[in-house]
């Protein structure tokens, strides 16, 4: 009897501890910015993106504050914009009843409890998971979808949808119902005539940054290919080496029009200057910003921010 | 250039702490005849004289969210942004060797696959960590327990956990070599009676801190127990809700003026006060609550805020 009335009460105190959360999420959710403020900021981020020839180096965040919060969950996302970080990277892949959600992995085991391919559960059934922090423990936070995603991030950050390439035509749907045309970035590793092939519908629509890797003997051709009509809104490149003599193109594309966008990741994309080292020393970032690169995308978007405001290169 | 701010600042800090100390030695109202030379002694000092007004801050698994759970980079930052206790585990390896490793497997914290009681140490050493999430990139390979102790060395203390039953007298030998016994917390959920029989005389020379958990059915009993035996400097307590006997024993130990460590890491720990409301709800409505309900010592995976909301509070330097 006496067990069953302290079951009773702590599954009481659990439900009472459900409730105070649920409506503390409720308030977050109704604190209104003004839409003024949401077109100033967003704008701003979008003549920088355009701009690739202001002093500004923008910083983007590989898959949401995934240290804080889980990876590619709305509050990654809310942290990024916290942050003052420019542009966040998202995966996107889509279900089995062809909605769109946020995940990195082909399956859900490595980010929730469940286990399988994204492809073989329904949003439904992946709503009832949680995903996991970074020690593997569940949280309080859903599998978010495309458009609840894109919703958080109007008018607030600019938005890489990393794996949309191949499911681009429902990505476009969902961009274009949540208005956020002008915020979306699209990259992919193909050259200049395969783009506009498998592409070509939405290369007037959304920004496309081609991605190239400088140790691709055929790298300048393909750089020299997207030149022909115009320059692209960014180029992406890997940088498995920092003597590779292509490094010394990113002024003139720059100059040109083109953002230079390198990731900080790993050493294979930046010649061994990698948050890894940057962790222990920030001159590490020196590197991008001696090379004119103006885009960095970063596993360590809180040490990089704080490097590029002590230079005055970002605000 | 930032760590070297953050050190100086924190010399500077443990200069006045470490003369506030030895002004109460000059008052004797201390036995001890060491007198308080570095971090780690004040921390120990802090941790044997528990008080509302100073919170000590303990960080599960290192900073986790800075560098992989269970690295020496994870302890290092917990140094730098001034942790009093990491928390960290240990696990055997096919050699006999004490290695950080939480999984019974390397499998989830590695870029290697297997049982860490398959490898050998230096078989382990050739695999690396990954980040949380298990995103790649870190260079860091898996510490043996020697290493973790020499980097604590006179700066952290450490709470060892999976050792209880198991590795108790391997790590010992550990501490013993290093010069670290008054560093390292070991902590166990078994009864006085059977940690003697099992440990025998090291149980009297090591700092062990009983942990009140679900296989306690008489709370105040078992403390009972210690305190005639042991009497330890701290317990670890953990209640699923606010009715149940262990949170009301926070109080008793409150009184006998012992250091009560909580972790709200989830909700099971400590009836929904967990670091998840304190981003909801803010800091008070988590942290603070288990202050105002008698915590001593806080175990959290959000170093950095607890330590920003401790000094915002006046509970930490």
């Amino acid at each position: 009897m006496k067990f069953k009335i302290i079951g009773i009460l702590s599954l009481v105190a659990a439900l009472c501890a459900c409730e105070k959360k649920k409506t503390a999420l409720e308030k977050r959710d109704t604190t209104t910015i003004s839409v003024d403020n949401d077109t100033i900021r967003i704008e701003k981020l979008i003549n920088n993106l355009e701009n690739s020839n202001n002093k500004e180096i923008m910083v983007i965040a590989h898959r949401g504050d995934w240290r804080n919060a889980p990876e590619n969950s709305l509050q990654a996302i809310q942290n990024c914009i916290d942050m003052g970080v420019d542009m966040v990277e998202i995966d996107v892949r889509e279900t089995k009843d062809g909605q769109l959600v946020l995940m990195h992995d082909t399956t859900i085991d490595r980010t929730t409890k469940g286990k399988g391919p994204v492809k073989e559960w329904t949003l439904d059934s992946l709503r009832t998971l949680r995903l996991v922090d970074g020690l593997s423990v569940p949280t309080n936070h859903q599998i978010p979808t495309l458009e609840e995603a894109l919703l958080l991030c109007k008018g607030k950050i600019l938005v890489n949808l990393d794996k949309s390439y191949d499911i681009f035509d429902k990505c476009f749907e969902v961009v274009e119902k949540t208005g956020t045309l002008n915020q979306v970035i699209i990259k992919g590793g193909k050259t200049k005539s395969e783009v506009e092939e498998e592409f070509g519908e939405y290369l007037d629509k959304v920004f496309f940054m081609p991605v190239i890797n400088l140790s691709n003997p055929d790298a300048v051709t393909i750089i020299d290919e997207y030149l022909e009509d115009g320059s692209p809104i960014a180029f992406e490149f890997i940088v498995p080496q920092d003597t590779i003599a292509t490094i010394n193109r990113f002024k003139s594309l720059r100059e040109n029009g083109s953002g230079v966008w390198v990731n900080s990741l790993w050493s294979p994309h930046n010649g061994g200057h990698e948050d890894e080292k940057a962790v222990l020393d920030p001159s590490v970032y020196d590197w991008y910003v001696d090379n004119n690169i103006d885009m960095i995308q970063t596993d360590r978007p809180g040490i990089l921010l704080e490097y590029l405001r002590g230079k005055g290169l970002h605000d | 250039m930032i760590n070297f701010f953050i050190s100086m600042r924190m010399l500077k800090k443990n200069f006045i702490l470490i003369l506030c100390f030895q002004f109460v030695f000059a008052l004797g109202f201390s036995q001890s005849a060491v007198p308080l030379k570095t971090k780690s002694d004040s921390i120990l000092y802090q941790f044997k004289n528990p008080s509302k007004d100073r919170i000590l801050a303990v960080s599960h698994r290192g900073a986790w969210n800075y560098a992989p759970e269970n690295s020496l980079m994870a302890i290092q930052r917990c140094i730098d942004i001034g942790i009093d206790i990491v928390e960290i585990d240990v696990r055997l390896t096919k050699d006999g060797q004490l290695v950080l490793m939480h999984d019974k497997t390397i499998d989830r914290t590695t870029t290697g696959k297997g049982k860490v009681s398959n490898f050998t140490l230096a078989e382990l050493q050739s695999f690396r960590l990954k980040n949380a999430c298990g995103v790649k990139g870190s260079r860091q390979q898996i510490p043996t327990l020697e290493e973790a102790m020499l980097l604590a060395k006179g700066k952290i203390m450490i709470n060892l956990d999976k050792v209880e039953g198991e590795t108790v007298k391997e790590a010992y030998e550990i501490l013993k070599k290093t010069g670290t016994i008054n560093q390292a917390i070991f902590k166990g959920r078994e009864t006085v009676q059977t940690m003697y029989k099992k440990f025998g005389p090291i149980m009297d020379t090591i700092i062990y801190m009983p942990i009140v958990i679900d296989n306690v059915d008489d709370p105040s009993q078992y403390v009972n127990d210690y305190n005639e035996k042991q009497k330890p400097y701290a317990y670890e307590v953990t209640f699923k809700s606010v009715n149940s006997k262990k949170f009301k024993l926070i109080k008793e130990l409150n009184k006998l003026n012992v250091t009560v460590l909580t972790i709200p890491l989830w909700d099971d720990l400590t009836a929904g006060y967990t670091d998840e409301l304190v981003l909801l709800e803010g800091p008070d409505a988590g942290w603070g609550w288990l202050i105002e309900n008698g915590s001593n010592a806080i175990m959290t995976d959000r170093p950095d805020e607890l330590l920003n909301y401790l000094r915002s509070k006046g509970l930490h330097d």
